[in-house]
Order: structure tokens, then sequence, then C-alpha cells
């Protein structure tokens, strides 16, 4: 049994998107506990690919192959967990703010998070206070992310924040920022949870709020 | 002898691609912009391609080759941009290269403390000060968005700083119409009105479209602002490879050309004859950092290519070097910024930005202004090539030489050794006992000494009375 662990795992390290699928219906098929070849294959196997990445050992490239593996393996293993399918991470509101097109670093922390067992509603970019609003009423997220790449654009987050907490819902969600310009003293001043200077931190980031 | 021709002296140039290369290129460009399209956030930008000739499909505008080629026609091979003193000090044109500073950097590293912090509006005019004062740089960019003003008013101060700092033309950016329509009065003013900013422009605006293939409103409303006015623009876009770009730098040329062609178009459309200047920037997205990569060689190896591909269309080439992945200006630094410095120059790319930034172009940092001021010098002397004439043969003073006895009294030599040898000036040939005497400083060091140097003793024009008065309108403009 931990043998089939162990091989889920390392096959979504190596990005096998097509065994990591066979390997979860196989541990199904044995009778293994859903929850255990979550935690125990895909999340260790995306963990494992997490703290290689953040040493420098792996690349991006590598890290979202691995996470097409896990996609796979959670395609085959959802219909059978509890809570709606989730990993029991939690959901996260990304975006871009009010003002700023920018998308890439938006996605790859998308990407990085999903990964990491994270349920992504990704709102997009040029997301008005309203729009994050509207998100965390309807998805109950613990975390919101906000992306901005512009000096000019980047105030946006503050007025989000303001937004959020006029709103009631502030202390509903864990706020964490980032961008080209967003600085952690920045990310205190205008009252956010925390800042992350790239995608791998992120992640770390993402998992200190919600523990 | 009788005087006889001079042979010519050959100046080295390179080539990135064949002639066929560049034609599947451009195909590659047209198919992208007539069958893909682009997204255009911008209503009348929209509009004028319409009425044009381009159409819409799911969301998309497509634009005709014919279009696109008929812009190419239109627009004007050379940019004669001025100083502000109305002298003309850089035409952008075939086989000429100019060097200067990047735009908009987060942080600055501090001249006197070494500090990385976020730079102020003084910062900025003393950046510019020191681009002044530095004979290698032919331009100011702002390198810093000031942090010491409203986050709405940044890139007028930018304007404002730079202008203040140095006579020399300028590559500005901009927020929105409101900063160029307060730029444009300030520049008139300094030039004496309009129809002198046009005939001797000291200005031209970096704008950009976002890779791949989005326009947004107010980037696009800027580029127009240029054609309404008739002032010198560039649109380059940023297809690094693997982020805005396909991870292949074949396609991230075909990608930012066609994205590059249709900011030309909307120029050409407004305004026959826009000066436009033509280019692209092919950084690198790190696999491993994430960072956009300014020490990639994937950036001067695409700079080579586009500056092959504008040759193709006859127009003035925009292009890059001089910067530096690293966090401090060390060897990394060096060496980033020679290769790129070396490329530009082989390539004859018209208007090379970036001179001066450090970490992936998040900083920027006086000593690698300095010390690319060096390299620029130093890889200006490999361009003049190697003269082949009775001058330089030396076939006399070969003839007289005492074999094993050298050249150093030679009249020769005492002749001709100003010109025919590069003297360093940063660099150091200094013995080591000197060296060590000196303070045993590296060049960082050095060039950090510079650059103090110069911002203590280097004057600059100042702006006209006319320019000071529509600063000072301006600015309580903005302040009601």
């Amino acid at each position: 049994m931990a043998n089939l662990m162990e091989k889920i795992a390392s096959n979504l390290y190596d990005g096998e998107e097509d065994e990591v699928a066979e390997l979860v219906q196989k541990a199904l098929d044995q009778g293994m506990d859903p929850q255990d070849v979550l935690q125990d294959g895909l999340l260790a196997g995306m963990d494992e690919v997490g703290k290689d990445f953040k040493a420098g050992d792996l690349y991006v490239p590598e890290v979202l192959i691995a996470a097409r593996a896990m996609h796979a393996g959670m395609n085959v293993l959802r219909p059978f967990l509890a809570e709606g399918g989730g990993t029991g991470m939690g959901k996260c509101v990304v975006a871009t703010v009010e003002g700023d097109l920018h998308d890439i670093g938006k996605n790859l922390v998308k990407m990085m998070l999903e990964g990491a067992g994270f349920e992504m509603i990704d709102l997009g970019v040029d997301a008005k206070a309203e729009t994050f609003i509207d998100a965390v009423r309807e998805h109950r997220p613990k975390l919101v992310g906000m992306s901005a790449l512009l000096t000019t654009t980047m105030v946006n987050m503050k007025a989000t924040i303001e937004a959020l907490q006029e709103a009631g819902l502030r202390d509903s969600v864990k706020v964490m920022v980032g961008g080209a310009p967003v600085t952690a003293a920045f990310a205190a001043e205008i009252g956010a949870d925390g800042h992350a200077p790239d995608a791998a931190s992120a992640v770390d980031l993402a998992r200190a709020l919600i523990a | 002898m009788t005087e006889q021709i001079a042979i010519p002296t050959l100046r080295p140039t390179m080539r990135m691609l064949s002639d066929d290369q560049i034609k599947e290129i451009h195909h590659t460009s047209l198919d992208i912009l007539a069958r893909t399209g682009i997204v255009m956030k911008n209503a009348r930008a929209r509009q004028l391609l319409l009425d044009a000739g381009a159409w819409e499909s799911g969301g998309r505008v497509m634009i005709p080759s014919h279009l696109v080629m008929d812009a190419i026609a239109a627009a004007p091979s050379r940019i004669p941009l001025h100083n502000r003193l109305g002298e003309l000090t850089m035409p952008l044109e075939a086989g000429k290269v100019f060097f200067g500073p990047g735009s908009d950097c987060i942080f600055t590293l501090d001249v006197e403390t070494g500090e990385r912090r976020k730079a102020t509006a003084a910062d900025i005019q003393n950046i510019a000060r020191l681009c002044d004062g530095l004979q290698q740089i032919d331009f100011t960019m702002s390198m810093g968005n000031p942090s010491d003003v409203p986050a709405m008013d940044i890139y007028l101060h930018e304007f404002i700083s730079m202008i203040r700092g140095s006579v020399k033309p300028t590559c500005y950016t901009a927020n929105n119409r409101a900063d160029m329509e307060d730029i444009y009065a300030i520049a008139c003013a300094e030039a004496g009105g309009e129809t002198a900013l046009r005939e001797r422009p000291f200005l031209i605006l970096y704008a950009e479209s976002i890779s791949p293939l989005l326009y947004p409103d107010e980037s696009v409303d800027k580029l127009l602002f240029c054609a309404e006015k008739g002032i010198p623009v560039t649109y380059p876009p940023s297809p690094n490879t693997g982020g805005g770009g396909p991870i292949t730098l074949a396609g991230a040329l075909a990608l930012g050309n066609a994205e590059c062609l249709a900011g030309l178009v909307l120029t050409q459309l407004v305004r026959r004859g826009t000066p436009f200047l033509y280019g692209m920037n092919t950084a690198a997205l790190d696999m491993k950092s994430a960072i956009v990569s300014y020490g990639a060689p994937e950036w001067p190896t695409g700079m080579a290519a586009w500056s092959d591909i504008a040759r193709f269309y006859d127009l003035p080439i925009w292009g890059a070097a001089g910067a530096t992945d690293s966090k401090v200006v060390d060897a990394q630094a060096g060496a980033e910024a020679a290769i790129s410095i070396m490329t530009a120059f082989l390539t004859r790319c018209n208007l090379v930005h970036d001179v001066g930034y450090i970490e992936y172009g998040t900083t920027s940092a006086m000593e690698m202004l300095v010390v690319c001021d060096e390299i620029i010098r130093d890889v200006r002397f490999v361009m003049d090539g190697v003269e082949v004439g009775e001058r330089t043969l030396a076939r006399e003073a070969i003839h007289r030489a005492n074999p094993g006895g050298g050249f150093l009294a030679d009249d020769h030599t005492l002749k001709n050794w100003k010109w025919a040898q590069w003297r360093p000036d940063l660099i150091s040939r200094t013995r080591y006992d000197t060296w060590v005497e000196k303070g045993s400083l590296d060049m960082t060091a050095r060039a950090n000494a510079r650059a103090r140097k110069i911002l203590a003793e280097h004057e600059v024009a100042p702006l006209s009375a006319a320019a000071e008065d529509a600063i000072a309108e301006v600015l309580a403009k903005r302040a009601a």
C-alpha cells in the first residue's frame, strides 16, 4: 500500500499524468481511503515538487507538468472525496487589480497554488473591487490574492482591501499581494496579510496564512 | 607614389537572419494579424482600423496585409532626434547607434550609501545629469518611478526631472492622455512651439502593448496622441520567450513583429509619416526564478534578428543593451553588458536603451551606467575595423626597424599613437603597486567615484523660462 502511494507521488513528480490517473484508480480499486490517496499520494508528490522547486532543483515547466499529473489524479479521485470533491485546502480568489491587464505573473501564482491543492477562482485581469467582493460573497474563499505590475495600479490593492473592509468581508479572508513593484513594506502599509516576492514563496505564504 | 584611392575600411557588422528567414517571419506576422487578430481595447483605434479595411471576428480585430504594407511604406526611414537646445545629435537612421538608460525601475542603488531603495524625483534628475555628463550616453530615460510624488503624477515628474537634468534627447513614458498633454505642453514651451517641436523633436514616447496581442486602452491612446501631433513614438512589445511570447525565438519574433506592426499601422492611419521607431524586446522568462531576464542571450540574439527585419522594412530600430540580472555591479554585470553592447553595435541598432539596469530591470545603478560608458567606448574601437593604407601599414617603419629593437621610439609610433591605440579610462591597466597605492579599488568602486565626481562637477544648461513656466502651470493645474 505504502509502495503504491510512493508510486503515485513519484509518477506525479515526474509529470506522468496517465500513470498517475491509473495508479489512483488502482488504489481506489484496492479499497484504499480516498483521503489517504490524496494526502499520501498526490499532495505528498506535489509537496516534494514544491520543495525541490524552491530549492532551485526544478524548473517552472517541470512544476507545471507535475501539476497536470496532479489534475489527472484529482479527476479520478474527486467523485470519491467528501466536501464537494475538494482537497480540503480551501478556496483562493486571485486576480490582477483594476487598471492592470498583466496576466502572466498572476497565472503562475495561480498554477502553483493549484498544484499545492488550493481550489483557485481566477477573476482574470483588471478586476474592480466589486468583482473581488462579489467573488468572496459567492465562493467564501480562505484567501484573496492580488497582483499588479504597475506602480500606478498597485494603489488599487489598497482600495480593494478597503472595499472588503467596508463590505464586512475583510476578516473572513486572508489577503496576499504580489507583483514587481510590490514590497513587504507596501503590503504592510495597505493592510494586507502577506506579500510573496515569487510564486514559490506564494505557496508557502498561502499555507502559512490558512494554518 | 602619387596619392592613391584609399581602400575603404570594412566595419564589422552582423546578420542574424538570412533573406529567406526574414521573409518567413514577415509572412508569419502578416498571417498573425490577418488570421489570429489582435484584441483592441481602444474604441477609437478599433474604429480607425475597421474604417481602413480591417474587420472584426470573434472579438478580434483582423488587420489585412495591405494596411501593414501601406503603413511600412508611409513611415519615415529615419527619425532626426535633437537635443533640447535644437541641435541634431541623434539621427536615428541606417548605420547609426545611440545608447541610453532605461525607464521606470522600482529601486535605485544610492550612489552615496549603496542602499537599494525607492527612487525620488531628485534621483531621476541626478541620473539624467550623470547621463548628460557621460560622453557615450546619447539620451535619457527615467531609470525610476519617483516615490515622493503622487502615484498618478510619477511619469510627469519623470519627464520634468529628465529635461531639467539633461539637454540630451529623452525617451519618456506616460500613464495616459492627460500625461501626454501636459508633457507635450512643456515640450512645446521648451522647443518654441508645436511646429518647432515637430521639426526638431527632442523626445520620443515609449509605450507598449501587452504580449500576446493585447492593446490596452490608455496605451493605445498615447500612441494615437503622438500620431495626432506628429511627434516620435516607439511601441515595442515584449514577447519574452516563454512569457509574453512563445518559448522559441522565431515565434517570439513573428509575434513581436506582428504586434509592433499593428502599432505602426495605427500611427500611419492617424497621420502618414508619423515618426515610428520599430522594435521589440525579447527577454527570456527565466524558468527557475520566473524573472524576466535582462542579461539573457535571447535578447541580443533577438535584437540582431529584429534589426534585420527592420532593415527589410527600412524603418529605424529600437533595441536594448547594457543591462544585467546581477543584483550588484559585478563580473556578471560586466559580461552581460559587454555581450549586449557589442551585439547592438554589430547589428547597427539605432536607439539602444536599458543601459545601467541591474537586477533584471528592477533597480538602476549609476555605477552600471559608468561601467557601460567605458564598455561602449571600448567596443566602438572594435567597430572602427582595421584601416589598411600607407599610414597604417607602416611600410617604412618596418623597413627601418632594428630587428628585435621594437617600435616604441619610432617616428611612426610617436606620430600615430594617439589615434591608433585605444586608451582606457575607467578600465585599469596600472601596475599592481600603483593600484594598491590608490586604494585597491575594483571597477565598480572606481565607477562609483566617477559618478560622484560627475554629479559634483557637471553643469547642465537650464530649461528655458518658458518651459519652467509651463511646468509651474501644469503642476498648479494638477494640484488644484
